[in-house]
């Protein structure tokens, strides 16, 4: 169908026009949101389209990449010489690993376009920087050059950087730069680790595809201590866009400054990018640095799943919770990648495009709690669903979902990374369940004082209304997807299981 | 038949004529002026934009290299005329900004005089095969810049900026032509490529020869140390920077401060190339420190052009990675950075000329609410800025990419503690971008007041060349890597490639 059509350049053309045009409104500030909204939901349609075309045809010869051992599964596959001596190429396609989070991204998109519809604080930069970042973040799911992977995963920055610092909370100034300095730290570790590894290759390409090869045909290439050593220095980097356990920090100041659709897709698309280069990248093209610190992997892992949890018991101010219970999910997925087995692994991507679907409902909640309420703080709210019972059940069935709560699509996805860790570790298996026990406690514990008992008295609720409608078609979107991958998650798992298969083969299984 | 002769050993010198004839003309010229002195500005830019026109065509429309051969003593090849496309660039940039900054100024024929005269002195150091018409040049530069930043003779920042200029050029002239006397002691030549295979012959045979070579070395690092404001010689900088005329100050940082470059490539890396054992710890941790020292100061500074200046010094120390790793790649890398650093930092100093034209302060404070109150000169502030810290897809990302990577690969083919210069690029980039965000957040998210600032269309121009080059080359930086590339290679034949 698309054989012939640079489909994904097409894709990332739409956010590209669509941001210079919102930038170049002049006074006209109003239409802003209706460019986001027509230029995203294109790109949203678009992307649908692809993935039904690669649903119908995983490997389809037409538009499929040739690695001249047999077809490799990356569709809408493009190729263009980009800087010719560096070895740097305009290389981009989709396979079953990136499709869900591109989808996912043009979808998280266009919602938070839509429940940001009431922005009159300069909205012209507020859409424009949106389409800006989604250009970013869809860049980094389909790069398949270092060089292009790179430059999309920083131009992610600078976007977001404005969005805490222009639209944020009190401190926005302090959690702006934390943001931007920390992550961009984290970026240039993995700058230095690119080098490395093309060097290493001597493919003189930085095409990810040649360099991994290159790794797994002749393996004196990359030596043991070059492997550890490079492979650290990438789940820096990824990790602290997860974030893992130490390398959190800026995670929970971000989000409690960042307005809501700043949030949302912060947690929902920005922290898929620090696990997607880990399956992309650092695993298949490192795989005995990836075994050697297997085990630290794992600790980490489990290490955030349980000190996310425990801190967002301790939380008074229900968005900080709620970052901090992305920390947890998060850890699952690395726990996933982790097993280095191929149910881990599907698990850990599958488990990345359920928390996005989750985390943006739940951020959203947060939003129209804050927005009707005038304020997140949990201790001064109480009794609310009398006064927003549609606001309430939202709430109640996103907290449900992201409990793990069986049928929803968070439950499938977690059930199978613990099933995953107990092939490979058996009973060690009882610590990331402890923290299933400890999530279920301050989800329901929190819904109980915001949403039920006595009406709250600490704030005028004469005033509160239920949600508006910008704000309750998205997540009522969301909500009918996260039931739907729910009950079939088998959905997404033909999506994602030939790729994971060979990223399952690169690491040495097969 | 002998004038043919003349024109044809001439050729190489001519982008040098001419500027020095308009250079002469330009103080008469003034004299015809009544009160309207703009077209002055016009004039001085017509050599500058025919040289530019000739050397692009040459560089990257013409398939046989630039080789042009004035006796011995000058080459215009690939590489020097990529020198000269960098100053001649920031000149045209600086040249258009200055008309609305000096209108209420005297003397603006000898201002754009000393302009050119200024982009002589440095394209003959870009050119010079000898160390004498090297030293010429640095002088011939020095004296003009000297004067310049004393334009404003009535002003005590200026006069000082002025003062300190001359006394530390003074110095930083005399340790190089001590070290030229030595070289020139123990080689009896001033060649500089039969100074390196004079070298390379004698170096093992004579002990006592290699201490004064040393000695050299030392002086070289110190006197062109100076020019290039590396640490620890980096004093006069900040507040020459300061003192004299903004565009001024442009022109010295990112046009004067890569003819230092360009002397320190042809003294190092083919005279002294032999002593390279010698010198490349010491320079490669002159490198770590300058960036170091460079950005952290930069942070706590509160004027935006000492800021600029304490970037410029780390920006330095990261162009002196070419030095220690000493490929081609590595060179090519050095090359690209001067390049792009020249646009983004002319550029940002344009920015501020802009503002200065109609006499906004020079305050970090006074870029509160700018983008309310001119979009085009926030928005073209954040582009150089944020292409300083190289984020892509800017042009300061595209060289950083290249020069780091230089050392990544040279570590992995040779000493393995190269990779620490990389390492420590890339976290000073990120210590800077600490500063440069700082700014765009005055710019952006801070209140600020809210009357329009006018920009007149030729700072407008100089600002928006400058802001069209760093997206540009950032997004396509191909051609411009393949000049630097062969600049690389044709100037320095003798050095490893470096790239896989």
């Amino acid at each position: 169908m698309f054989e012939g059509i640079p489909i994904i350049s097409i894709i990332l053309l739409m956010p590209i026009i669509g941001s210079i045009l919102t930038f170049s409104l002049g006074r006209r500030e109003s239409y802003a949101k209706w460019f986001a909204l027509s230029f995203s939901l294109a790109a949203l349609v678009l992307s649908v389209v692809v993935a039904l075309q690669f649903m119908v045809d995983p490997t389809s010869r037409a538009t499929g990449y040739h690695d001249g051992r047999g077809f490799f599964n990356y569709q809408f596959y493009e190729e263009h010489v980009w800087i010719k001596a560096l070895g740097i190429n305009y290389i981009v396609g989709l396979d079953g690993i990136s499709l869900p989070l591109f989808v996912l991204t043009t979808l998280l998109c266009t919602l938070s376009v839509l429940f940001s519809w009431d922005t009159k604080l300069r909205a012209k930069e507020y859409f424009g920087l949106m389409l800006v970042l989604e250009v970013g973040v869809l860049g980094v799911f389909v790069s398949l050059d270092y060089f292009l992977f790179y430059v999309f995963w920083e131009i992610v920055l600078i976007p977001m950087y404005f969005m805490i610092g222009i639209w944020g909370g009190p401190r926005k100034d302090y959690a702006a730069i934390k943001f931007f300095i920390y992550t961009h730290v984290a970026s240039l570790a993995m700058l230095i680790s690119i080098m490395a590894m093309f060097f290493q290759a001597h493919t003189g390409s930085f095409s990810m595809e040649s360099i991994a090869l290159a790794g797994s045909i002749n393996t004196t290439l990359f030596t043991g201590g070059f492997q550890i050593a490079i492979f650290a220095a990438l789940l820096f980097g990824f990790g602290v866009k997860m974030p893992i356990v130490p390398f959190h920090t800026w995670l929970p100041d971000a989000h409690v400054e960042a307005p809501t659709a700043g949030s949302v897709l912060l947690a929902g698309l920005l922290l898929k990018m620090g696990g997607y280069g880990l399956i992309r990248i650092a695993i298949p093209t490192l795989p005995h640095g990836a075994a050697s610190l297997q085990i630290l992997m794992a600790v980490i892992a489990i290490v955030s799943i349980l000190y996310g949890a425990v801190l967002s018991l301790a939380q008074k101010d229900l968005k900080k919770m709620v970052a901090y219970s992305s920390i947890s999910h998060m850890g699952f997925v690395l726990l996933g990648f982790a097993t280095f087995t191929e149910i881990g692994i599907v698990a850990g991507v599958f488990q990345m495009f359920a928390h996005g679907l989750v985390t943006a409902v739940l951020f959203m909640m947060c939003g129209v709690v804050q927005h009707k309420c005038g304020t997140r703080m949990i201790p001064s709210l109480g009794g609310l669903s009398r006064k927003m019972p549609r606001a309430s059940t939202m709430m109640t069935i996103g907290f449900l979902a992201s409990l793990g709560l069986p049928g929803l699509v968070s439950f499938a996805a977690e059930f199978m990374v613990l099933a995953s860790m107990f092939q490979v570790w058996a009973l060690w298996l009882w610590l990331p369940i402890l923290s299933v026990v400890i999530t279920a406690g301050y989800y329901l514990w929190a819904l109980q004082r915001t949403m039920f008992g006595p009406l709250t008295e600490q704030i005028d609720t004469t005033k509160v209304h239920d949600v508006s409608w910008y704000e309750g078609v998205p997540v009522s979107i969301l909500l009918f997807l996260i039931a739907i991958f729910g009950v079939f998650p088998f959905l997404m798992f033909q999506f994602i299981n030939p790729a994971a298969h060979i990223v399952f083969g690169l690491l040495g299984g097969a | 038949m002998r004038e043919v002769a003349v024109w044809n050993t001439l050729q190489g010198f001519t982008p040098q004529l001419l500027l020095i004839a308009f250079a002469l003309v330009l103080p008469g010229l003034d004299y015809l002026l009544k009160k309207d002195k703009r077209p002055l500005a016009w004039f001085a830019l017509v050599p500058l934009v025919a040289i530019a026109a000739y050397i692009v065509t040459k560089l990257f429309f013409s398939s046989e290299p630039l080789s042009m051969h004035v006796g011995t003593l000058l080459t215009l090849d690939t590489f020097s005329g990529l020198f000269m496309l960098v100053f001649i660039s920031v000149g045209i940039v600086v040249v258009l900004a200055s008309p609305e900054f000096i209108r209420r100024d005297r003397n603006h024929g000898e201002y754009y005089a000393l302009v050119l005269l200024a982009l002589t002195g440095m394209s003959v150091v870009a050119e010079s095969n000898d160390l004498i018409a090297l030293f010429v040049g640095l002088e011939t530069a020095g004296i003009s810049s000297f004067a310049l930043s004393g334009f404003r003779k009535s002003e005590s920042r200026s006069a000082e900026a002025a003062t300190k200029y001359f006394i530390i050029g003074g110095f930083s002239s005399a340790l190089t032509l001590f070290a030229i006397s030595l070289i020139y002691g123990v080689t009896g030549t001033t060649n500089i490529e039969v100074i390196g295979q004079t070298l390379q012959g004698s170096m093992d045979a004579l002990d006592g020869s290699r201490s004064v070579v040393l000695l050299a070395v030392v002086l070289f690092i110190a006197g062109l140390g100076f020019k290039i404001a590396l640490v620890p010689f980096h004093m006069w900088a900040p507040d020459v920077y300061e003192g004299s005329p903004t565009p001024i100050s442009g022109l010295l940082a990112a046009a004067s401060k890569k003819m230092g470059f360009a002397a320190l490539f042809k003294i190092f890396l083919i005279a002294v190339i032999v002593t390279k054992t010698d010198w490349e710890v010491a320079i490669a941790a002159l490198a770590i420190i300058s960036m170091t020292v460079g950005n952290l100061i930069a942070i706590s500074q509160t004027n935006i052009k000492r800021m600029l200046a304490y970037s410029s010094i780390a920006q330095a120390g990261y162009i002196l990675i070419a030095l220690p790793v000493g490929t081609q790649y590595g060179l090519e890398g050095g090359l690209f950075h001067i390049l792009t650093h020249a646009f983004m930092k002319s550029g940002a100093f344009m920015v501020v000329a802009a503002m200065g034209a109609v006499a906004v302060g020079e305050k970090l404070e006074d870029f509160k609410g700018l983008s309310k109150r001119s979009p085009f000169l926030s928005f073209s502030m954040a582009i150089f800025l944020l292409s300083l810290a190289g984020i892509p897809p800017l042009a300061g990302f595209s060289s950083k990419f290249v020069l780091f990577s230089s050392a990544v690969y040279a570590s992995a083919s040779g000493p393995t503690w190269l990779v620490w210069l990389a390492i420590a690029g890339v976290l000073n980039s990120a210590l800077s971008l600490y500063y440069y965000a700082r700014v765009i957040k005055y710019m952006y998210m801070d209140p600020g007041p809210t009357d329009r600032i006018r920009v007149t269309p030729m700072i407008g121009i100089s600002v928006a060349l400058a802001l069209i080059m760093v997206i540009a080359i950032g997004i396509y930086p191909q051609a411009v890597i393949d000049i630097c590339k062969n600049a690389a290679a044709g100037a320095f034949p003798g050095l490893p490639p470096g790239v896989p």
